[in-house]
């Protein structure tokens, strides 16, 4: 109960010195709005005062009222994109393992979606190292880490594919995100068709009519001699390995077999 | 990275705007050829991003202010032959130039500044310096001659 009830107190402060802040921010605005009104003209003072506020006030107030609490590294922008200063000019940086997937599988979801902004970040700053180093003819701190960065970030997919595979299994019992269905051409092979989604039903799309799923009953025949000849030239080619490891034999009676 | 081929549900009016959840662009922050303004950054981007793309990518993933962007398609040299005298091609890349914001300056840092390295001690490097050292003070003349040469005198 004591331990809640300071906690409580710290937060009522807390709360009481943003407010403060706030005030505080908000009357220098005020002033110096004041200020430019005696300096300039009445038109241009409009003008002016409206940009002012909306440049100066606007950062303050958003700032203290969303971001009271920052947990999160400080904004480092573009440096972001290059290692920590203290890295520069070392001939190897240190580097943990790559994630493996059966750690990703202990994550949650929004921990993995954090994770891969992560390595997305990590990964740009490695690809500019990479053409920096390129660039300049010398040899790029450490380079396996990029390997590492890209293993992850597979691994983390297929953690991802594997849960939405897994809902949907759940939710429709289809076992692909993009429904399809074996059909037949008009050659008679049989192929993998993937369902598209059109605007208009399939009876009206003039472009969808006009494919042909069927084969006429002529083609029949002619995909009975397309079968023939895919069989005689297996049968042919597997009798010339036959041959060709007879008369080696017949060379080389000591050979091993596995050798041919 | 495998490229997983997504099929976006067909836009109907009033759908909600597409989302990306794992974006798999990379960015590479280039050194820029020639001088740019104070204020521009130049990117190598991969081809199917746009200006929007950019924008939006730096603005959420990388918090960075972009006034404008700027994007050409360098083209890869086609006139290497190989040992078959075939032509080879190098890959075409997407080039952007992003002017940042709120009067924001880049300048790209020398992120390979000539260290002092200090070699280990009873390597092979340590031993080899030792023995130079000691071989230039042997080689330097007397310096109670005071520069006059060694044949001349007694």
């Amino acid at each position: 109960m004591a331990a809640s009830s300071s906690a409580g107190r710290v937060l009522t402060l807390c709360k009481q010195f943003q407010n403060v802040m706030r005030i505080c921010s908000a009357v220098k605005t005020q002033q110096h709005c004041a200020v430019n009104a005696t300096q300039y003209l009445n038109r241009i003072y409009r003008e002016k005062s409206t940009l002012a506020a909306l440049s100066w006030c606007s950062p303050t107030s958003s700032l203290s009222q969303y971001r009271a609490l920052h947990t999160t590294i400080s904004r480092r922008g573009l440096e972001e994109f290059f290692d920590l200063p203290e890295n520069w000019g070392e001939t190897n940086v240190k580097s943990g393992a790559p994630w493996t997937a059966k750690h990703l599988r202990t994550k949650s979801n929004e921990d993995l979606h954090k994770l891969w902004y992560v390595l997305l970040k990590e990964r740009n700053m490695l690809l500019t190292i990479q053409q920096e180093a390129k660039r300049q003819r010398v040899q790029m701190p450490s380079p396996e880490r990029l390997r590492k960065i890209e293993r992850s970030m597979i691994r983390l997919e297929t953690v991802v594919t594997e849960r939405e595979t897994a809902l949907r299994l759940l939710q429709t019992g289809q076992e692909k995100g993009r429904p399809g269905a074996w059909r037949r051409n008009l050659f008679g092979h049989v192929y993998w068709y993937r369902f598209k989604e059109y605007a208009i039903p399939w009876y009206m799309n003039k472009r969808y009519k006009r494919k042909k799923f069927y084969t006429p009953k002529f083609v029949q025949p002619h995909m009975r001699l397309r079968w023939e000849n895919s069989l005689r030239n297996r049968i042919r080619r597997a009798n010339l390995k036959k041959q060709k490891e007879a008369k080696l034999r017949e060379k080389f009676p000591q050979m091993k077999v596995s050798s041919l | 990275m495998p490229v997983t081929r997504l099929l976006y549900p067909l836009y109907q009016l009033g759908n909600p705007q597409l989302r990306i959840f794992r974006p798999k662009w990379f960015l590479t922050l280039v050194r820029p050829g020639t001088e740019l303004p104070p204020d521009t950054a130049q990117f190598r981007v991969p081809m199917e991003m746009t200006k929007y793309d950019i924008k939006n990518y730096l603005e959420n993933i990388y918090n960075v202010p972009v006034g404008a962007v700027r994007t050409r398609i360098q083209y890869g040299s086609n006139k290497k032959r190989n040992h078959l005298n075939q032509k080879v091609k190098k890959p075409d890349y997407k080039v952007a130039y992003v002017q940042l914001a709120q009067g924001q300056a880049f300048t790209f840092p020398d992120i390979f500044p000539e260290k002092e390295s200090k070699p280990e001690e009873g390597s092979v490097e340590e031993m080899q310096n030792k023995f130079m050292e000691d071989e230039k003070q042997r080689q330097k003349p007397d310096p109670r001659r005071g520069g006059v040469t060694e044949w001349f005198g007694l």
